[in-house]
């Protein structure tokens, strides 16, 4: 905010300009998924015939108590609930133990662990020998073989690092001298300030297993194990098979609107979500990543 | 205050003493890296041997026990003429993406932070980093009802009297559609960084700038856009060290066999050799080229970053 400065009359046009190409930008963002919402609620014959814009035709929930009642629809999505959930638990709780000691200059191997986790993350090992992995350890078609993968990124891990590394030395210091060993100067001092960085980290991660499908293509086949993500694929891409399954036109619906409910049902919790935890998320970033 | 901490050297067996859950902290992390990381390069060797499944007991004893090779597998990658097709879609691809959707998040930062109304400023917010949040199924849902063939565009276009355009069919369309929809989904993410850069110009500058007669052009080229090159610069080159990475995650969801000719990449391409045809050594030795290619870019412009812009990402 530059309220000293007075602009000249050309530069006051610009700014005009500029509101009005913004208006246009987030507009973008967001009209391809009101016309989805749009069609998830509009009637077959309407959908069908294209006339569906911004806003429904002929109203109907039909969609949505068709997706709801779908049995693979009602697994894949508690697959996916348990997978986010337990995921985003064990990563948050390893990222942070892990990221801790990283944060102290003093201790020991610092250099070998540090290096361990870049290599790690700059390398990647292929993914045959990560199917490799799993097959060996009879973990294909599970729900654990879609939590491993993601349960530690190096990423996340430097930015909780840099956030304890910018703590006030003193605040630990004085526990230390109260006699608190590192865990409960951890547990009882550090996490409680560490509560934006946890929100931050944690939405990432519970955004990354909420929205994985790579894994589960690689691993999982059994239809009972698949993910949410995984059930949209198919539901996207197998539209032309849909259209010739009886029930679907039987219950009076459009293929292209059922696909819309779905995708409206599995977006919801993370745009529910997601503007509670912005303010946090954007100091969150910026503080890790880049080093100075 | 500062408390100097008195330097003298502490045996290991003492510092452990006092340190000893700083370690215990460190485990579970580790065991993660070690177990699933490291330990699973052992499959790299099959890059070097002909695997074959029925050589062994269960599948970590059939890489054991298959024939070793050489380079055989590299011979051949190198030869055919597939794997330089490959490689030219997967940079084609990198440098489309590099030309538009890097210029496009500091644009986009530099017009946020020309916004002074603070409701305005949150509200875009809100809606342009929305689309990072989404996954790319849900993309190529949102996508395929707008784009294909009997979608809204080409709707609209038939009602204009216009030809259709096959998004998704069209094999030189098709590149641009991956383009642009990973503009809309990380333009608004990708301007974080810039605009946490742009809000910490000191403002004193603007002020003197100005006090100098400076209009708003010469303000924008000699105080805005000095204070955010670095890490322009630093950005720019990460994504060059990325430069074999042209998005699988995104072409694995959206390609279709019709569009093969200008949109499979390598590591697409990996995936259909490895999980479709069971051709492991032919998918471990691709990918391995790949690994370590994207390894020593993205070293080097580390390395490079750290000398000539200070900075680093470790």
């Amino acid at each position: 905010m530059r309220s000293g400065i007075r602009d000249s009359m050309g530069v006051r046009v610009g700014k005009g300009v500029n509101y009005a190409l913004l208006t246009v930008v987030a507009l973008i963002c967001l009209l391809p998924f009101v016309h989805m919402i749009a069609k998830s609620f509009s009637g077959a014959v309407a959908v069908s015939a294209g006339k569906v814009t911004f806003w429904p035709q002929d109203p109907t929930l039909n969609t949505y108590r068709y997706v709801l009642q779908d049995g693979l629809f009602f697994s894949s999505f508690r697959n996916s609930v348990i997978i986010t959930g337990c995921g985003t638990l064990i990563a948050l709780a390893i990222t942070t133990m892990a990221a801790y000691p990283l944060s102290k200059q003093h201790f020991r191997g610092r250099k070998v662990i540090l290096l361990l986790y870049v290599f790690t993350m700059l390398f990647y090992g292929g993914m045959v020998a990560i199917y490799v992995f799993m097959r060996t350890l009879n973990l294909l078609n599970t729900l654990v073989c879609q939590i491993i993968p993601l349960v530690l990124s190096q990423y996340n891990l430097f930015v909780m690092k840099t956030f304890f590394e910018g703590l006030p030395e003193a605040i630990e210091e004085s526990a230390h001298i109260d006699g608190a060993g590192h865990i409960r100067t951890l547990v009882s001092i550090v996490l409680p300030l560490a509560l934006p960085s946890l929100a931050t980290i944690g939405l990432f991660y519970a955004v990354g297993y909420w929205n994985s499908y790579y894994h589960a293509m690689l691993f999982v086949t059994r239809p009972d194990a698949k993910p949410l993500q995984m059930y949209l694929y198919e539901l996207i891409t197998k539209t032309q098979n849909l259209f010739e399954v009886d029930p679907v036109i039987a219950a009076g619906l459009s293929s292209s609107g059922m696909q819309a409910a779905a995708i409206v049902v599995s977006t919801m919790p993370i745009l529910l979500v997601y503007p509670f935890l912005q303010r946090y998320f954007v100091k969150g970033l910026t503080i890790g990543s880049v080093k100075g | 205050m500062l408390k100097v901490k008195p330097v003298r050297k502490q045996s290991f067996i003492m510092y452990f003493r006092g340190n000893w859950a700083l370690y215990l902290l460190s485990v579970p992390g580790l065991i993660y890296i070690v177990g699933y990381k490291i330990l699973p390069l052992i499959g790299l060797q099959l890059a070097f041997k002909n695997f074959d499944l029925f050589a062994g007991n269960g599948i970590l004893d059939s890489i054991f026990k298959s024939k070793w090779v050489g380079l055989d597998h590299f011979e051949k990658i190198f030869r055919s003429s597939n794997f330089s097709h490959l490689l030219g879609n997967t940079l084609t691809i990198s440098l489309m993406k590099l030309a538009v959707n890097f210029p496009l998040p500091i644009l986009l930062a530099l017009m946020l932070n020309e916004v002074q109304s603070r409701v305005f400023t949150r509200v875009t917010q809100t809606l342009v980093y929305m689309p990072h949040f989404l996954s790319w199924v849900i993309i190529h849902g949102i996508f395929m009802t707008l784009l294909s063939a009997n979608g809204f565009v080409n709707r609209a276009l038939g009602a204009a009297g216009l030809a259709e355009i096959g998004f998704y069919t069209n094999p030189s369309v098709f590149r641009w559609l991956l383009v642009l929809t990973e503009s809309w989904k990380e333009s608004g993410w990708g301007a974080i960084v810039y605009l946490a850069a742009l809000t910490s110009i000191d403002e004193e500058l603007y002020d003197a700038a100005y006090v100098d007669g400076a209009g708003y052009f010469k303000r924008l080229i000699h105080v805005t856009l000095p204070g955010i090159v670095p890490i322009v610069s630093l950005m720019l080159l990460l994504r060059l060290g990325g430069i074999l990475g042209a998005g699988h995650e995104q072409i694995l969801v959206m390609y279709n066999p019709t569009v093969y000719s200008t949109a499979d990449v390598l590591s697409t391409y990996i995936y259909r050799i490895g999980i479709g045809k069971l051709d492991f050594s032919t998918a471990t030795a691709l990918g391995l080229f790949e690994s370590m290619v994207g390894f020593i870019l993205m070293v080097s412009a580390n390395r490079i970053s750290r000398k000539f812009l200070g900075r680093s990402l470790w």
